[in-house]
């Protein structure tokens, strides 16, 4: 049951991660004036995607070390 | 307890995952991009917080260390590790948001500045604190090694958040935590808190259910030992 609530929860933090990033990124666009695309766009949507990935990983982590120790506690 | 942990874990866990995205949201299309720095400044929002949820880590890592060296309890030990393996995590996230940031505001992914290097040095004690663990001679001693390694890591924090006013250095000063009060526009501060608010219950969600994978070995050794 909580193995499934939180890949469920990561499941879900992952698309609407991904999809508010990408959408307003995009978003931005019309208010920039001066800002040069390129770079800064990227190196943002490079700094949230790492710091994310990483966030994700250890969820995805913390759950397959807790489903394989649940699993020898139980056969046991 | 165990379930008890892993629902507390998961509430907490939850609730950070909506405050991010509630994060996300006000970092992409509310708050207004900032004048000087343009675009790369929303790093700002995941950097600063990540940084805040470190340093929240690596303070419970010595404050649990300390309750393991004094009263020998098994919890306060697991706390402790728990609490090192997001401090880690979240100092890479520091060490890699921020040389995104400062090529675009300063021209150069890494400079030997004095934050950045202490900052890089406490990532490297928490490493010592994993690696200590396994390399000593027995669990027993390899657990108040790395405790020792835990507090004296800790003392770092309030150097790092020092040394931009001690060292001569590029890293901006606080726009919040500083002795003149908060100097960002009140949209800023808002989307910091709310990130600050965010990753600190999302740490603290996780952190309880690394806690649970501890607690769960711990049974699983003492099932094999009997």
């Amino acid at each position: 049951m909580i193995r499934r609530t939180l890949a469920s929860c990561l499941f879900g933090l992952a698309l609407v991660a991904l999809a508010g990033a990408w959408d307003g990124l995009a978003a931005q666009n019309a208010n920039l004036g001066a800002q040069r695309l390129g770079r800064p766009y990227l190196f943002v949507f490079l700094a949230y995607a790492i710091g994310w990935g990483l966030i994700l990983g250890w969820i995805v982590s913390i759950a397959r070390r807790l489903r394989s120790l649940e699993r020898r506690i139980d056969r046991d | 307890m165990k379930a008890r942990t892993g629902w507390l874990g998961i509430t907490l866990a939850v609730l950070g995952a909506m405050a991010s995205v509630g994060t996300l949201w006000m970092v992409f299309f509310w708050v207004p991009t900032e004048r000087t720095m343009g675009v790369v400044q929303r790093i700002f929002y995941i950097h600063v917080p990540s940084a805040w949820v470190a340093f929240l880590a690596f303070g419970i890592v010595a404050v649990a260390s300390g309750v393991y060296l004094w009263l020998g309890d098994e919890r306060a030990d697991m706390a402790a590790q728990a609490a090192a393996e997001g401090g880690l995590l979240f100092t890479v996230i520091v060490l890699t948001t921020g040389p995104l940031w400062g090529k675009i505001a300063w021209g150069t992914y890494w400079t030997w500045e004095p934050r950045l290097t202490l900052t890089l040095i406490l990532g490297f004690i928490y490493v010592g604190y994993m690696m200590v663990r396994s390399a000593a001679a027995s669990p027993e001693q390899g657990k108040r090694f790395a405790a020792v390694v835990g507090i004296v890591g800790a003392l770092f924090i309030p150097l790092i958040h020092m040394s931009v006013y001690w060292f001569r250095g590029l890293h901006p000063d606080p726009v919040i935590l500083n002795p003149e009060g908060p100097t960002a526009d009140w949209e800023i501060q808002a989307t910091l808190y709310a990130g600050l608010l965010a990753f600190t219950l999302l740490f603290l969600g996780l952190m309880t259910l690394r806690y649970g994978v501890e607690r769960a070995r711990h049974v699983l050794e003492l099932r094999e030992a009997a």
